[in-house]
């Protein structure tokens, strides 16, 4: 008779469980994973029994014997909603749990794989040693098939935190990117960093507008250091932006655009009219106080 | 040819001798931007003085010149367009040229400084660190 892959699990449980622990933490090179962080061993561990609880739910122990041995695929798909929901469930949240610990731990997802991928190479070997007997095909393929199942599981977790991590960035950084200074009475200042997007662009001049509007600045500082590639979309945005504040009757002055990028503008083929345009932010903040007739000017002697 | 730029205080000065190439005009154009940001530049003459003839190709280069270098931040003008020059170019079109034109080079410097004058960033207290 062949031995069940729940009796194997069952049997060998705590004996698997220890040596699964200890091949993580003394893993060496060869075996393709680095060493598990001690602060990762809990979530392992915890993982474990739903593991197990769920492998024990093999189709051998869920199908009746008469069905057909020819189509162990079909027999272990049939089998699967038989490992409960909620049995599902607890394992997808540890899962999960595993998958944020390492991304705080900022560990390698492929060496979570391969913990898991270990586990599965060490039931598989329990399996194979405990039977003397031919061990049940169909046991080893739904073992193999289960532990894909999982890395696949695995793999969603983590870009699916990837993925919350990157939109999480990109909206902190658009809310940092485009702040409107008030650099003197009537004069504001928009310096510009980064990649400039046609969402970004909206919400620099949505930003820009209410801020003219606000503080009746009658000159804005537009400033370029920042932004590393000026092209026709940029530029065209950069225009627009521009206009609108000329409509709210606030001059313009556009500083730090780089040669590079003055020779690409011309190139476009894009004008900026009668923009103020200077070299330097100092140079421009220097145009912004002249138009509003003020001047920076030494202290008498004296008085400091 | 290698076009000279030739500098006088914080104004730039060159001289356009005779057509250029491709190649040439891109080497031109990258040379005075990158020398008008260097020294933070705050005008630029070029003269055409010895320009008989000033085709559409050449008239475009003149004009893409001067729109870089006025986004960097300094003044231009155009010192030296030959009477028989200015009538090719208007026979062309109107807004070949648009920069400003001067008759010759020392009206042009005249005109520089007077623009230049009217700047804010030159009369800047605080500009001890030059």
């Amino acid at each position: 008779m062949t031995q069940s892959l729940a009796q194997v699990l069952h049997s060998h449980q705590d004996a698997l469980l220890e040596q699964w622990l200890r091949d993580l933490s003394e893993a060496s090179a060869d075996v393709g994973f680095a060493p598990v962080h001690p602060e990762l061993i809990e979530p392992l561990r915890k993982l474990f029994p739903a593991i197990i609880a769920q492998l024990g739910q093999a189709p051998d122990a869920a199908v009746s014997p008469q069905s057909s041995p020819a189509s162990p695929a079909s027999a272990s798909e049939s089998a699967q909603p038989a490992a409960s929901s909620e049995q599902r469930a607890a394992l997808d949240a540890q899962l999960q749990q595993l998958i944020a610990e390492q991304a705080r731990l900022q560990r390698n997802l492929s060496d979570t794989l391969g913990f898991l991928l270990h586990l599965k190479h060490l039931l598989l070997k329990a399996l194979l040693s405990a039977a003397d007997q031919a061990v049940e095909e169909r046991a080893i393929l739904w073992l193999d098939q289960y532990f894909e199942q999982i890395a696949q599981q695995t793999l969603e977790h983590a870009l699916a935190q990837r993925d919350r991590y990157i939109s999480e960035q990109s909206l902190s950084i658009m809310e940092l990117s485009t702040p409107v200074l008030r650099l003197w009475h009537q004069i504001l200042l928009l310096p510009l960093v980064g990649v400039i997007d046609t969402g970004r662009a909206r919400q620099i001049t949505d930003h820009l507008l209410e801020a003219i509007a606000k503080y009746e600045a009658r000159v804005t500082v537009i400033d370029l250091t920042g932004v590393p590639i000026i092209d026709t979309s940029v530029a065209q945005h950069i225009m627009k932006t521009i206009d609108a504040a000329r409509l709210l009757g606030s001059r313009v002055v556009l500083t730090g655009i780089s040669p590079e990028g003055a020779q690409t503008l011309t190139k476009l083929g894009i004008r900026f009219g009668d923009v103020i345009s200077r070299a330097s932010l100092r140079a421009g903040i220097a145009e912004a106080l002249l138009i509003t007739g003020k001047r920076i000017a030494a202290m008498e002697a004296g008085t400091r | 040819m290698k076009i000279p730029i030739l500098r006088l205080g914080r104004i730039l000065l060159v001289s356009i001798q005779e057509d250029l190439t491709d190649t040439e005009a891109m080497q031109f154009q990258s040379d005075l931007v990158n020398e008008v940001a260097e020294i933070e530049a705050l005008g630029v003459a070029v003269d055409i003085t010895a320009l008989d003839v000033v085709d559409s190709y050449m008239a475009r280069v003149i004009n893409d010149t001067a729109s870089m270098v006025r986004l960097l931040g300094a003044e231009v003008v155009i010192c030296g367009v030959q009477p028989f020059v200015a009538m090719t170019l208007i026979e062309m079109g109107r807004d070949l040229i648009g920069a400003d034109c001067t008759f010759n080079l020392d009206q042009g410097l005249e005109q520089l400084k007077t623009r230049i004058a009217s700047r804010g960033d030159i009369r800047f207290a605080g500009d001890e660190d030059e």
